[in-house]
């Protein structure tokens, strides 16, 4: 790396996190030396894994070399499908900077996906799904009596529910950003939706969609509920949340649904073909993984062990097969990097991973 | 397989929908959920037929695709008039048609298995 250093200079002087902070916060002479060092690096993945330090996007780096303020806007579309099984929706109900409309579903969405990008940007300078500013698009009221959300690879989509059993999916501010974060996990590690590294997929998405609940509503690790789709069954249904990351197994139990399938533990590992290798089921293990090492920590989840658990999903080392050891290791390797190798956060961390029979 | 609504009375059979993955696994729904057309109203098994002829159910090579996050996988079975077959499909579906027969089968189906659970 060292050997281009007449034109990496302040790189090979500075890790890339640092020249981040300068690129953000110097006086204009600053940023634009530490703009350039970090725009000429073709290798910025890399450079994640070796300091585990935030990199902004490449429009953010645009606009801090324009000497701009670090703003950029999630520009959001959301849409309407009118309950027809199709997405996009056919109707455009709200863009960005939109006055709020008076159909509940598209504001929710509409703020669910601000507060979501709200959470990577300011916590992990993440600008969107692809870190360059991709727009967020939703489409809402698809189809009728649709229980159920999904990313199709280029959008949200959401369900109004039955109203027997289900609310609207948009109700859940964890579900949205659940959604979101599959985009991100589709942009970084790319991990294949099958068996365990299908349920890191899955965890990934519930432990940001938790930590993006949490922070808009103020909650330290020890406040927060850590339910995942905490309001979505009606009153009908006896449960909770559709799954529980402080205890898995625990979120429902209801004649119609059945009981929560989710094992907290190795030991209780579910081998199945069903759920695509039981991504929702066993993602509980993952779950209560992240959820110990973050109460042990302490303070805001989104803080310290949300940043673990983000350059860990950047870690090129993080691939489309990781399992959950795989996984471990490398949030135990990013917690030692960024706080070191005898840290609290580092023994929290292994001591989650240890506690839930994956190490 | 087209049928005007005279002799929509004369359409029998049966479908079915077997509904995987979505946001969650519900053990509870995690199984095959069956109508007969005897159940239906003429316009409903009108409908059915309708739309499995206009996506070509019978005849259509249903495309390979992977699953995205939380999308579900339909496994679809109809009877219509002794004519069978059974595909899957997974979301989002193309073709529009099929799209809303999924949806139809899957709401005829469903309340008939949720009232039998309760």
């Amino acid at each position: 790396m060292c050997s281009s250093a007449h034109r990496h200079s302040l790189h090979c002087i500075l890790p890339p996190y640092i020249l981040s902070r300068m690129a953000e916060n110097g006086s204009p002479d600053i940023r634009e030396k530490a703009m350039r060092t970090l725009l000429v690096d073709p290798t910025i993945r890399i450079i994640r894994a070796s300091t585990a330090g935030p990199v902004t996007g490449t429009i953010a780096r645009r606009r801090a070399a324009a000497g701009n303020i670090l703003t950029p806007s999630p520009l959001r579309t959301i849409r309407d499908a009118g309950n027809a099984p199709e997405a996009p929706g056919a109707i455009i109900a709200r863009r960005e900077g939109d006055p709020p409309t008076g159909d509940v579903a598209v504001n929710e969405a509409y703020d669910g996906l601000g507060a979501t990008f709200d959470l990577f940007w300011e916590a992990y300078q993440r600008n969107s799904i692809d870190d360059a500013g991709l727009p967020l698009d939703a489409t809402v009221h698809y189809d009728q009596d649709y229980d159920n959300a999904f990313w199709d690879g280029t959008q949200m989509v959401f369900g109004d529910g039955d109203g027997e059993l289900f609310n609207r999916f948009t109700i859940s501010l964890d579900i949205i950003a659940h959604e979101l974060t599959h985009g991100v996990t589709e942009k970084e590690a790319g991990l294949a939706y099958y068996s365990q590294s299908g349920a890191l997929n899955e965890s990934i998405s519930d432990v940001f969609g938790s930590l993006v609940k949490q922070r808009m509503l103020g909650q330290s690790a020890d406040e927060a509920d850590w339910l995942i789709g905490a309001g979505l069954f009606t009153a009908a249904v006896n449960g909770a949340a559709l799954r529980s990351m402080v205890a898995p197994g625990t979120a429902y139990d209801d004649p119609v649904l059945g009981r929560d399938p989710q094992p907290g533990h190795m030991d209780d590992y579910v081998r199945t073909n069903e759920d695509n290798g039981g991504v929702h089921i066993n993602s509980g293990i993952p779950n209560r993984a992240f959820q110990l090492a973050a109460v042990t920590i302490g303070g805001f989840a989104w803080d310290k062990a949300g940043r673990i658990w983000y350059n860990a999903l950047l870690d090129p080392n993080t691939r489309a097969n990781t399992d959950f050891a795989g996984f471990a290791r490398i949030t135990i390797q990013v917690a030692e990097r960024l706080y070191g190798p005898d840290s609290a956060e580092a023994t929290a961390v292994a001591d989650g991973w240890r506690t839930v029979g994956v190490i | 397989m087209e049928t005007s609504s005279a002799d929509a009375n004369a359409v029998t059979g049966e479908a079915s929908v077997k509904v995987e993955g979505g946001i969650a696994h519900f053990p509870g729904r995690a199984r095959k959920q069956m109508v007969s057309f005897d159940e239906l109203d003429p316009p409903q098994r009108q409908e059915i037929a309708s739309l499995a002829d206009e996506g070509g159910f019978f005849t259509c090579t249903p495309a390979l695709q992977a699953t995205r996050p939380d999308a579900r996988t339909y496994t679809v079975c109809l009877t219509i008039n002794e004519q069978s077959r059974e595909i899957c499909l997974t979301e989002p579906i193309a073709d529009p048609a099929l799209a809303k027969l999924v949806s139809v089968v899957r709401r005829l189906s469903s309340g008939r298995a949720a009232a039998g659970a309760r």
